[in-house]
């Protein structure tokens, strides 16, 4: 069965740095993994040191403007899904899809109902899913991706951040989706404001399964912007969430 | 399965994903060559079983590498004949993903695949084993097929040598397909993707006439509720024909009493005036009646401006989504305008007196030729009077209804239902010519929208009887 974790926050939380180190964790570990850039502000692939210059969204319009140009009696569904695959940058240990440029105009009732058959498909093929994803999860209400395991919100440590976890919570709700579990991660903690942390989460029933401190290391990298997946085994993070993977039974 | 295959065969690997880490070689591709084609035979021109092979084999691959390929099926029987080819070839794709280790994608020039590192390590080292469990399930699944051969081709030269015959060959095919029509087929399709939001609507793709979000035609209908019966796209009996011109069958009528909850009970698929096909709201574009010169205009979602009534594409969209069925107004794809039955029962392209100019260029080629410059577009016409002087200068064939109508305004009072209203032509004024017969009479109640303002200006209004019954 694979495993499809969501990992959402506002923006500058550092989610992408988790979702980076939690498949650097999975892949260590022979995972076959599915990356998905779901965030339109892609920049996954750069802090997994890889390129991905087209997306989901281009292959959605390429099936659009193409459709009438199409022989009537192909299957779309078909040239849909090796549009997909053309699109997956494959990497050692994983696979990166980005979504990309987000729905225009017209109708895509249609090609997102095929979409929905074809991740279907694809998601089966690996063990976990990471999905990096902005806060306001618009990819699960289209249900492109249908169920989700875990729900992670990174959170900077501030209240708002926290606020943020219990929105997105309520936004589950609502949504209908079908997500097992949510639980926050706190990002960027230092020793000031590390209780204060857990007090506003047990305040507002959220699991904190897991504190990031400040990592040095990744700061220098986020100044030159060089990846984080080739961090050094005794990093901060690294170790933190080598935790929080095991206590996800990863 | 079949115990003389290194490899297990079941539709439960259909979708399994050769990765790259995983992959021994790639096949034909984005980055390169290839094509897949059933052609029908006689059935003494081939050899049941046998597999041809024209360039390098697996084994003699490298691990990693990438490689051109065509594979032809060549098939013979009874019940063989040319049509059937296409149906067969994309059954290609789905009997070598039943392969373990085995990733096909795509079709036609369009393949791509993939055979595992796993696969060969258990004992695939030939393209002949493939072919022939390919060839085992075709005559398996597919029993009309009583004899098929394959030739398979590696070699880059050779392949492109075959590429042109196989185009030649789709091409023809899509011909061929282009030139099916409702009277051809006893199947139609509904779609209820957009229920969601259009509760009443009642979606029918036919040959003729593609989903009103341009997206789903009669094969896209086909494919879809094949694989997932229950699923959003699925059969329809097009039963007892009611109106052949109009394209009122029973079957549609049946499923769209079921589909609207009773809202609605007769549509015409080609018809605009008459019990016309609902709107849902993801229609690419946009008709609507011009009282003024009796004609229809179109409007798609990319025209910002005004059309000749005043009104920009998002309030008539506004006016005539929701799954409703308004006369006056109606929501198409853009196929549509390509299809042979083109509001046919209304005078088909005739009627059509204005649409935008990017519009009419994307269809331009399918505008039959003693009409096209008649047709005007915002270039031509940006209002009533500008319209009307467009087509009397063009002649357009919309002038000779005009002179009819004259005739009759003034001959026939005490005919038919006359009631020019505002109800769902806002802009109209007043002397405006009749409006067909029937119009404003086939909507059910409720169906018109609630809330409106009904003016009636210079009407002539007759009517024989007026029964009012209560409702079953």
């Amino acid at each position: 069965m694979t495993r499809v974790i969501a990992i959402t926050g506002k923006g500058g939380t550092g989610k992408t740095a988790i979702a980076a180190l939690l498949i650097r964790y999975l892949t260590k570990g022979n995972k076959i993994v599915l990356a998905i850039d779901a965030d339109p502000d892609t920049n996954l692939p750069e802090t997994l040191g890889c390129e991905a210059e087209t997306g989901i969204g281009d292959m959605r319009e390429f099936m659009l403007n193409e459709r009438d140009n199409l022989p009537p009696d192909v299957n779309k569904e078909s040239i849909f899904e090796s549009k997909i695959y053309e699109v997956l940058t494959e990497m050692p240990g994983y696979d990166l899809l980005v979504m990309g440029r987000p729905e225009g105009s017209g109708c895509y009732c249609y090609a997102n109902n095929l979409l929905r058959g074809i991740m279907d498909r694809l998601v089966k093929n690996y063990d976990v899913v990471i999905i990096d994803t902005a806060a306001g999860l618009e990819h699960f209400s289209r249900k492109i991706i249908r169920d989700v395991d875990d729900l992670i919100v990174v959170t900077d440590g501030s209240r708002r951040g926290l606020r943020t976890g219990e929105r997105i919570r309520e936004l589950v709700g609502e949504l209908e989706a079908n997500v097992k579990n949510i639980y926050v991660i706190a990002n960027k903690v230092t020793e000031a404001n590390k209780d204060k942390i857990s007090e506003t989460a047990k305040e507002l029933k959220l699991e904190l399964i897991g504190a990031v401190e400040v990592d040095e290391m990744i700061q220098e990298r986020d100044l030159v912007g060089s990846p984080l997946f080739d961090l050094p085994d005794d990093s901060v993070a690294v170790r933190e969430i080598e935790n929080i993977a095991k206590k996800l039974k990863l | 399965m079949a115990d003389e295959f290194p490899f297990e065969i079941s539709p439960m690997f259909e979708g399994e994903r050769v990765r790259k880490d995983g992959m021994y070689v790639e096949l034909a591709g984005p980055k390169s060559k290839g094509f897949e084609l059933v052609k029908s035979v006689e059935m003494d021109e081939i050899e049941d079983g046998k597999f041809t092979l024209i360039g390098p084999d697996l084994s003699a691959m490298e691990e990693g590498s990438r490689h051109p390929i065509a594979m032809i099926y060549r098939i013979a029987g009874e019940l063989v004949e040319q049509d059937l080819e296409a149906i067969v070839e994309r059954r290609n794709h789905d009997f070598q993903n039943y392969i373990q280790g085995v990733m096909h994608l795509n079709q036609r020039y369009d393949i791509w695949i993939r055979v595992s590192k796993d696969a060969m390590k258990k004992g695939l080292n030939s393209f002949e084993q493939i072919a022939k469990a390919t060839m085992m399930l075709f005559k398996n699944e597919l029993p009309f097929i009583e004899k098929i051969e394959a030739t398979y081709i590696t070699d880059l030269a050779e392949v492109e040598k075959e590429l042109d015959g196989a185009i030649a060959t789709y091409t023809a095919r899509d011909e061929r397909t282009r030139d099916l029509h409702d009277e051809d087929v006893d199947v139609f399709y509904g779609c209820t993707l957009c229920q969601s939001f259009a509760p009443t609507n009642v979606c029918v793709v036919t040959p003729d006439r593609i989903s009103l979000c341009g997206a789903i035609n009669w094969f896209d209908g086909r494919a879809a509720a094949k694989v997932d019966p229950e699923g959003p796209q699925f059969a329809i009996e097009k039963g007892e024909i009611i109106d052949a011109e109009g394209g009122e069958y029973s079957g549609v009528n049946d499923l769209a009493k079921s589909l609207s909850n009773g809202e609605y009970d007769r549509i015409k698929i080609h018809s605009f005036f008459e019990y016309p096909h609902t709107s849902c709201g993801c229609f690419e574009v946009v008709g609507f009646y011009i009282p003024e010169v009796d004609g229809i205009g179109w409007v798609d979602r990319d025209f910002t401006g005004t059309a000749p009534n005043g009104l920009p594409f998002s309030t008539m969209a506004g006016q005539t989504g929701g799954g409703k069925q308004i006369v006056g107004f109606l929501g198409i794809g853009i196929n549509y305008f390509r299809s042979p039955k083109f509001i046919e029962t209304d005078g088909g392209w005739d009627r059509v007196v204005w649409m935008p100019k990017h519009l009419k260029d994307k269809v331009l080629a399918d505008i039959p030729e003693d009409i096209v410059d008649k047709v005007a577009t915002e270039e031509d016409a940006t209002d009533l009077e500008s319209l009307k002087a467009f087509l009397t200068e063009k002649k357009h064939p919309i002038l000779e209804r005009w002179v009819e109508e004259e005739e009759e305004d003034e001959e026939v009072v005490e005919e038919t239902t006359t009631a020019a209203s505002t109800m769902q032509m806002p802009t109209m004024t007043a002397g405006a010519p009749m409006m067909p017969a029937g119009l404003g009479l086939g909507s059910g109640s409720g169906s018109g929208g609630s809330g409106v303002k009904i003016t009636l200006k210079n009407a002539k209004v007759s009517i024989d009887r007026v029964i009012i019954k209560k409702s079953e």
